[in-house]
């Protein structure tokens, strides 16, 4: 058995001659890796969240809803009138070719019938642009065309998940209220619309009917202009400075034809992944000087826990330099030894952390995601906890002289 | 006869903050192969300290210490190590064993340190040892569980496992009753008629008979400076 093996072997028999004392030992250290691991998991999972959540909402991409009013209870009451038609097409000449703007009204809670199946989901009232705006791609059949909007035709365009629930097909005809339509694409999976946070509202995709936004039933029209729930602006860069400058010009021009009331709400998700990254450091900021501290004070503990055992075993490091220990070897056993002892609760912490980050994504809803780097990031913290903490006592150890070693009483 | 050992003028001071006092008055002497020396004299002579200082346990303030030639005094601690772990043995008054490792283990100690030997050949040799002692059975069993005279037989064992040189022995029987103690000193004995030397330290006037040279030291008087 080589020199090392030998080292790590006594190391560990020396923890196990004093098993409470260790596992007391080794509790600081456990915590700061509870503290360690738990704080990276959930970093790591509102990281994802939040990617996933600008990913949801496209990064080159601005929304701008129009503000209901809370007075009145999240009715559709607006504090003026919100957007309107031509406010979409006042930016839809602005920018050009520079990107799309979609347009839609939504009507939510409408009872869909085919046959004899009858299923609640969302209708949405698109403009032609919105499809290539929001990135619905279709799976069968084809998208809404700009022909279908003006002249009002009653094709819709289904969500995969409604489709499925209400069983239909293309060229079937859904029904809702006294209107039917026609089903002349399928559009691909796309998921939610990932709001929270953000004052949008949120819309499942795939349980939604899309319609022309002139066939739409339930359209208001306030002074023959009509209104909108929503646009959804796609630009073509996808420079952030490009991004943002046109934002502020969106949001600029908007205000201005509203005559300065600030009746919508002008969403960069681009921002968003600004926002979500601060928030991340200073979660981990706190998180992580808690992690720290528990560490030093758990590298504290055991070193003097190491101090005791160098004292209390003089005569047994007297008793391997009288049979051929180097000074170096002394050291090399000691510093195994805080190794040893940091890597046990670094070992158990992270197990522990596992478990309380899962407890926490069950209670508290919060996504947690282990990453490789931070199973692998804590136990190392550990070891270099012991190696720091284990230095000095090793030192003391090296340091004895064998013949005053060997008289300790 | 060969020289093996041999000590030029030394002495051994200990400080402790600005007084110094003197634990070895200077010394020469030389130890021939299969020598049984019994170094001897009142509590204080500094019997233990030029004990120490023979075998590379602690270094002379003055003079050197020759071993086959070499000056151990100069080597650095690494290699002074090595020459414990390869050509000396060590019993101590107090028999220091491993509590945490069983016989078998502890006579296997010092393979631990120094050059590498098979696992097999090791089991095999300290078990060999072991049976030589008259303690083959208790091989597996536990310091714990073991009487001062066995225990002082393990400590012999180790001392032989490295077939070392020179055996150093400080007061082996110190803590021995009288069978016990004969016991060892006869182990001890045997040694030098196998060709090793035998450097021991002891008061008891029995101990000193199973040597072939005593070397006598005085106590000493004015020991501060």
């Amino acid at each position: 058995m080589n020199s090392l093996l030998l080292d790590v072997k006594d190391a560990w028999l020396g923890l196990l001659r004093k098993p409470l004392r260790s596992l007391l030992s080794s509790l600081g250290i456990g915590i700061g890796v509870t503290a360690l691991i738990t704080m990276l998991s959930i970093s790591e999972g509102a990281k994802k969240s939040a990617l996933e959540k600008i990913h949801s909402l496209g990064t080159h991409t601005l929304r701008i809803e129009t503000i209901v009013s809370a007075a009145t209870g999240g009715s559709s009451v607006n504090l003026s009138q919100g957007i309107y038609h031509e406010d979409a097409v006042l930016l839809s000449e602005w920018l050009g070719s520079r990107g799309r703007v979609g347009e839609y009204i939504r009507s939510d809670n409408v009872v869909l019938h085919f046959g004899n199946k009858s299923v609640v989901g969302t209708i949405l009232g698109v403009n032609a642009q919105w499809f290539a705006a929001e990135n619905v791609n279709i799976a069968q059949g084809r998208a809404l065309t700009r022909e279908d909007v003006l002249r009002q035709s009653n094709y819709g365009v289904i969500g995969h998940a409604l489709a499925d629930a209400l069983q239909v097909g293309l060229l079937s005809t859904v029904q809702f209220a006294q209107y039917p339509t026609t089903i002349i694409g399928l559009a691909a999976p796309k998921g939610r619309l990932l709001t929270e946070g953000t004052g949008l509202s949120s819309l499942d995709f795939d349980n939604t009917l899309i319609l022309p936004i002139a066939t739409m039933p339930f359209t208001r029209v306030i002074a023959g202009r009509a209104l909108r729930d929503g646009l959804v602006i796609s630009l073509d860069s996808k420079e952030e400075r490009i991004i943002l400058s046109t934002a502020e010009q969106v949001e600029r021009m908007l205000l201005k034809n509203h005559r300065e009331v600030r009746d919508f709400m002008v969403v960069i998700p681009l921002s968003l992944i600004k926002e979500a990254r601060e928030s991340q450091q200073v979660f981990s900021l706190i998180m992580g000087t808690i992690a720290g501290l528990s560490l030093l004070v758990g590298g504290i503990g055991v070193m003097n826990v190491m101090l005791a055992n160098v004292a209390e075993q003089t005569r047994e490091i007297g008793l391997r330099m009288a049979v051929g220990a180097s000074k170096a070897r002394i050291m090399s056993l000691y510093l195994w030894n805080a190794v040893l002892l940091t890597l046990s609760g670094g070992l158990w912490g992270t197990g522990v952390g596992v478990v309380l980050a899962l407890v926490i994504q069950y209670y508290a809803g919060w996504e947690v995601v282990f990453s490789t780097f931070s199973l692998f990031l804590a136990p190392c913290a550990a070891v270099l906890v012991g190696v720091v903490f284990g230095l000095q006592p090793a030192l003391r150890a090296a340091s004895l002289d064998p013949a005053q070693a060997l008289r300790d009483t | 006869m060969t020289l093996l050992l041999e000590a030029e003028n030394i002495s051994r001071f200990f400080t402790a903050g600005r007084a110094r006092s003197l634990a070895l008055a200077p010394i020469s002497l030389q130890v021939q192969r299969g020598e049984f020396l019994t170094i001897t004299g009142p509590s204080g002579a500094g019997k233990s300290t030029l004990l120490n200082v023979l075998s590379g346990l602690d270094r002379p303030s003055a003079g050197s210490v020759r071993f086959q030639g070499t000056s151990i005094s100069s080597l650095r601690e690494q290699r002074v190590a090595l020459l414990r772990n390869v050509y000396f043995g060590f019993i101590f008054q107090t028999p220091h064993l491993l509590p945490g490792k069983n016989v078998l283990e502890n006579v296997g100690l010092p393979f631990h340190y120094g050059e590498a030997v098979p696992a097999a050949e090791i089991r095999q040799r300290c078990q060999d040892l072991l049976d030589y002692v008259g303690l083959g059975k208790v091989a597996f069993r536990y310091p714990g569980t073991l009487s001062g005279g066995e225990m002082q037989r393990v400590v012999f064992a180790r001392a032989l496992a490295r077939r070392p040189q020179i055996i150093f022995a400080d007061e082996p029987t110190g803590s021995l009753d009288a069978k016990n103690a004969r016991r060892i000193l006869s182990l001890l004995k045997a040694q030098t008629t196998e060709g090793r030397t035998v450097i021991m330290v002891s008061h008891d006037t029995e101990a000193i008979r199973f040597g072939t040279r005593v070397v006598g030291l005085e106590k000493i008087e004015s020991d501060e400076e």
